[in-house]
Order: structure tokens, then sequence, then C-alpha cells
């Protein structure tokens, strides 16, 4: 864990190791070399617009896998991410009013939502002590079941202020949701170095040793969860900014490839190594694989096969290059 | 074997299954753990058995229709599905694992059955085992991947589940064709000892589930590969062969789940997996296995795989809203954990065996 939790100064030799075990930067390379595939079939593919729309795409997953990292990290699943993405999205589509203050008020709401379901599921798992992937679990099925409460079927209309203004770009072509990604990833360097942020790679790496360093592991992953809460409830907002209408099931694809984004960016599912950045450059893979399988032709019917392959390529390709910098260390 | 020969093979042993760093902080003997954590299962199971036979007495108040042997005998059945996936799943926990691959899995040997036996007799006695085979196949193909491949095991069957699917999907050109099995619909439809023959076959699996798991050699290897891999390995034990063995058991299990489904359905779809990925993980929890490894008795499962059809069958005659139906199937799942919780059964075992018990046993129980 020390090759991407706690950086090794010294030679160049040093910091070349550095770089292969950090999973950031071999999916940030796989994702370039996708690009790379995707520019060269597509004519237009780095057109503006089409970058645009490349962000807008990947953010609603990467503000998920985001929030999902936090409790991965803590050696924890969290399946709520389903049901919150699904009960802010169908809140957004009705409960809304236009305008900068219908946004705000939508805003408040999701993040809202998020921290009570997070705080749940962090109450349970930290202090109950239940199974986090069983009562997430069951938080996810009680949300699912609020959102059907809320729209029972697809339908209902995203204000226009959120739907346009998020997906829009400002200052000559920057696009807003990469300006939000940035905020994110900026946020979490601030957080990764504050004592929460060194609790957490602790605390998954090692609850008992962390406890008996008196850090307060409880209240570390219940902060943890309540986080992730948040991030899912904004990934709920820039969908529904996405899709511009309401679906109660609109959570249901965001369940497995939350994780897959998650592992893709090189976070290990035992706890106390990995980071939301490449969780969240994971989920931007995960998005454009989709575009450039449909741009080479790949009959719909065997797309899901090459998903697959690259999601168990990506991880494999991972794990090589961490075990050359672990073994040349040696 | 000197000191550094240790390290060797522990370190070795922690990179192969990747849950290996969970030893730390666990009970340093297996068998210790093992014979501490039975107590628990069984009261686990006897637990959710008993609370199952009370909700289906008392939903008589629900529906006059509810209550008697015959809605019994219904849930039987349809909990014959969860329960045989969940038994894979749970193998699969037990070695640490996970199993995300289930409903294609599933999926895929329903679509095969129905395309390849069709309504013929004689194709079953070779198209059974062939779609276990070949289901237990993809199951050996994630436990390579897992073991060998070091890719884990979450990640590894996710991609084999969403692969699986789209094979499933490519080879039937999006609409599943054959003809249903009237052999295999007898099993939902006939009676043997007045019952559906499928009940007693759940029943013969669920004794040989537990018998596998408890009274053979693999079956407490099994634990000790989940309980402390390292140790495991140390022991002598073959950690990737048993845990690829899991891996391809949960594969057929979760074909075996597909071939009862078209005899249930009379068809195959390509959705007919979908509804049975996290029932079979909630069976396996609600029925005592620690997701982390190591503990949890098929027999507990089963019974989870009960209750949870009992609640969604209760829920679902209630006649209201589905958003309320989903609910308050959610707010059964954590009542049901909250409750069926360790502490409770230790306090119950304290209460039962206190008198008998040597005062050696337990002031180490104190301990």
């Amino acid at each position: 864990m020390s090759a991407t939790t706690l950086p090794a100064r010294g030679s160049a030799a040093a910091s070349a190791r550095r770089l292969l075990g950090n999973g950031t930067l071999i999916v940030a390379a796989i994702y370039l070399l996708l690009l790379a595939v995707f520019a060269a079939r597509q004519p237009g593919a780095l057109s503006d617009s089409s970058v645009t729309d490349l962000f807008n795409n990947a953010l609603p997953l990467a503000l998920a896998a985001a929030g999902g990292t936090l409790v991965v990290l803590t050696r924890g699943f969290d399946l709520s991410v389903a049901g919150v993405v699904a009960l802010t999205n169908v809140l957004m589509a009705t409960q809304v009013g236009d305008g900068a203050g219908g946004a705000l008020e939508g805003l408040a709401m999701v993040v809202g939502v998020g921290l009570v379901v997070g705080a749940v599921n962090g109450y349970l798992v930290a202090y109950v002590r239940l199974q986090s992937i069983a009562s997430t679990l069951a938080t996810m099925i009680v949300t699912s079941g609020l959102a059907l409460l809320v729209l029972d079927a697809p339908g209902g209309n995203v204000p226009d202020f959120v739907s346009y203004g998020l997906t829009d770009v400002v200052a000559g072509g920057i696009p807003v949701a990469a300006l939000i990604a940035l905020g994110v990833v900026a946020l979490w360097l601030v957080l990764r170095r504050t004592d929460w942020g060194v609790a957490l790679y602790a605390v998954g790496a090692d609850e008992t040793a962390a406890g008996l360093a008196g850090i307060p592991t409880r209240r570390v992953k219940f902060l943890a969860y309540c986080l992730a809460g948040v991030f899912y409830g904004l990934s709920g907002y820039m969908l529904s900014a996405l899709t511009a209408t309401g679906n109660p099931n609109a959570g249901n694809a965001y369940l497995l490839l939350t994780f897959a984004a998650i592992a893709i960016g090189g976070t290990s599912f035992s706890g106390g190594r990995g980071g939301l950045v490449g969780a969240m450059i994971g989920a931007a893979t995960l998005t454009l694989l989709q575009k450039v399988l449909f741009s080479a032709g790949v009959s719909s019917f065997y797309t899901g096969i090459f998903q697959g392959l690259v999601m168990i390529l990506a991880v494999l390709i991972a794990a090589i290059s961490e075990r050359l910098a672990r073994g040349r260390r040696a | 074997m000197n000191p550094s020969e240790v390290k060797e093979r522990l370190d070795a042993a922690r990179t192969i299954p990747p849950a290996a760093e969970d030893a730390s902080g666990r009970a340093p003997d297996p068998r210790g753990a093992r014979q501490a954590g039975l107590h628990g299962d069984l009261w686990t199971a006897i637990a959710l058995f008993s609370l199952t036979a009370v909700l289906i007495l008392a939903s008589r108040w629900i529906s006059p229709s509810f209550g008697g042997l015959a809605q019994a005998k219904a849930i039987l059945v349809l909990s014959s599905f969860i329960a045989v996936t969940a038994f894979g799943q749970q193998m699969v926990i037990l070695t640490g694992g996970l199993d995300l691959s289930i409903a294609s899995v599933m999926t895929m040997g329903g679509v095969l059955t129905f395309g390849w036996i069709g309504a013929s007799g004689p194709a079953l006695i070779w198209g059974i085992p062939l779609v276990l085979v070949l289901t237990a196949a993809i199951g050996a193909l994630n436990g390579i991947g897992v073991v060998l491949l070091r890719v884990p095991p979450f990640i590894m069957t996710l991609a084999m589940g969403i692969i699986v699917y789209g094979a499933a999907l490519g080879f039937t050109g999006g609409t599943p064709r054959g003809q249903p099995s009237p052999a295999l619909s007898a099993l939902f439809t006939g009676h043997v000892l007045g019952v559906p023959p499928v009940i007693l076959l759940i029943a013969v699996f669920a004794a040989l589930g537990t018998l596998l798991q408890l009274g053979t050699a693999f079956g407490r290897r099994l634990y000790a590969v989940g309980t402390n891999p390292a140790a495991a390995y140390i022991a002598g034990l073959p950690v990737r062969r048993l845990t690829l063995l899991a891996y391809a058991i949960s594969g057929g299990s979760s074909g075996l789940a597909g071939i009862l489904m078209v005899g249930y359905a009379g068809g195959a779809t390509l959705t007919m997996g979908q509804g049975y990925q996290l029932p079979s993980i909630a069976a396996a929890v609600v029925g005592g296995t620690s997701i982390l490894g190591g503990s949890g008795l098929y027999l507990g499962a089963v019974g989870g795989a009960l209750l949870l059809t009992t609640f969604s069958t209760i829920i679902s005659a209630l006649g209201i809203a589905e958003g309320w139906r989903t609910i308050l199937y959610g707010a059964v799942i954590l009542l049901a954990l909250l409750l069926l919780r360790d502490e409770l059964y230790a306090w119950i075992g304290r209460a039962v065996t206190r008198p008998i018990l040597p005062p050696d046993a337990s002031a180490r129980r104190n301990a």
C-alpha cells in the first residue's frame, strides 16, 4: 500500500516505480489510448461539442464512483448508490421549480437525501456493526421504493435551468461538467490531507491497528458513508441534468458500473489503497468504451463481451504494473 | 522450515485470494473459530425456519386463502430458485469472495436448456449434465481469474456476468427460442408424497449441501481458507484449487437454477436471472453468512431464502403500491439483519447452555 499512500522520495527510479504502481496514472493511460482509438475512427471526435459530450456523459457515473470509492477505501461496499441516484433523479424531475432558485433548492434536496441515506448506512455499519453489503442493500431497496412512490413510471421534467446550465460550456468552451469534475478532484486533494483523509486509509488497511493507534474508526467510517451519500445525490443531480427526465429505475445501471469504475480506477476492494481520482477516470473510461465500441461497429449483442474483457484487462494491467513496481523494490 | 521460507509462503498466500488481507484481526485458530461459529449458524437456521412458519401462519390475517398448506407449498416452490443460487453464492463467500455473475449464468443455463433440450425427453439425459458442466465451466473461469490472474472476485465475476450476458444475447439473437420441457415442468406440477417433486429435490439439495460443508474434508477446508487463507496455505491446503472449485460450484448451481426456472416458467427469457443476483447474497447474509468469509451454513442460507420469499409473497398480496411494497421489503430485510445478529444467538446460547458448561469453558468464553 505504501506505493500509493506514502509517496516515496528519492531517485528517478523510485519515482518511476511509483508511477507504475499508481492506479490513477494507469487508468489515465488506458483512457488516453481509448480516446486515440476513438479519434482515429470517428472524425470530429475531438471537436468542442464532442468533448463536452464526453464530460457530460461521464460525470454522473464519475460522481457515483467517487462516492463509492470512499466506502471501498474503508473496506466496505455501498449498494445504496442505485437507490439514491434513482430517488434524487425522480425528485429533480417532479419537485423542483425552474430558475436559479429551483436549481439551488434541488441541489439542497439531493445533498440532503444523500446525507440522510449515507448517515443511515454509516450508522448501521459503523455503530451497529452490520455487514456493509447487507445494510446498504436494504437502504438501496428502501430508497428505490421511495423513488417509485415519487414517480411510478418514467416521466416528469427536469427544469431547463438545470438541464441546460449543467450540460453547457462557459468562458468560451470549458464544459461545466469538466469544472465540476475538477472541483471534486480539488476537494479530494484537500480532504485526503486532512486527519479524516489519512484515517480513511488507515481504517481500510487495518481497522484494529488504526483503532489501537487512537483513530476514532467508527466516526471515520460513518463520515465516509455520509460523504458517499452526498456524492450519489450529486450524481443523481447531474444525471437529471443530462437526461432531463425522471426514471425510478435510473439507478439500476449504476450499481455495477460504479464498482467497475472503482476497480478500473485502481482502488483495492480489500481496503486502504486507491483513490477517488482514479475511480472518476475509470468511470470516464467505461463511458468512452461504449462510444468506441459503437463507433467500431461492434454488434450491440456483443458489446457486453468487450466491456467485460476490457474490465478484466484494465484490472490485470493495473495489477501487473503494481507487481513490477513492488518486485523492483524488493 | 526456516523463518524466511515461512515468510515467503505467507507472502505468497497473501496474494492468492484477494481477501487474504482479512487475516489480520481474525481468530488465529480456524478450527476454534469454526466450532464457536457453528452454534450461531445453527441458531440462525432454526430461527429463520421458525420465523418463516410463524409468518406463514400469521398471514391468514391478510388473506383467508393464506396461511394454509397450499401457501406453504407455493412458498417452498418459489424459494427453490433463491435457495439453489444461494448455495453457490455462499460457497464463494465462504472463501472470502463474491459471485456477481449468478444472474447471467442462470440466464445462460435457462436459455441453453430451453434451446437444446426442448420438449424432448431423451435430450434431458445428455442436456442437463451438459448445461451443468458448461455453467460450472463458466464458474471455473471466474475461479481461474481470481486465483491465477488475481483479479478481485468482485470485478472478475462482474465482468464475467457482463460477458456471459452478452454471449446469451448473441446466442439467442435477442429472443430465446425453444420448447418447454414437460419433464422439467412436471417437477413443479406433479405430486410425490403430496408435494411437487421440486420441494423434495430442494430438501435433498439442502441436506447434501449442508453435509458437503460440514461432513467432508472439502467443506471443512473451505472454511479454513475463508477464515485465514495464509494459515490454510501454510497448513498445506490447496488454497487455489479449493477456491477455484467453490466458483465452479457457484456456476453449476446458477445453471441448475436456470434449468429449474425453465421448468417453472415453461420457457426462457434474457431477464430470467436478473431478480436473483442480490437475493442470492441477501439469503446467504440473512442466513448468517459473514461476507468476509469463513463462516456460514447452507441450512441458514436456505432459511434466508425461505424468509425472503415469504416476505415478498406476503408483501405482494397486501394490495399496496409497488413503491410501498419495495420499501416494506427493504425494511424487513433490515429488521431481519438487526434481529438476527450474533449477539442475539450468543445470548440465547448462554441462556441455554450455561448450566452444563464446565467452569473452565465459560471462563474461556468470557475471556
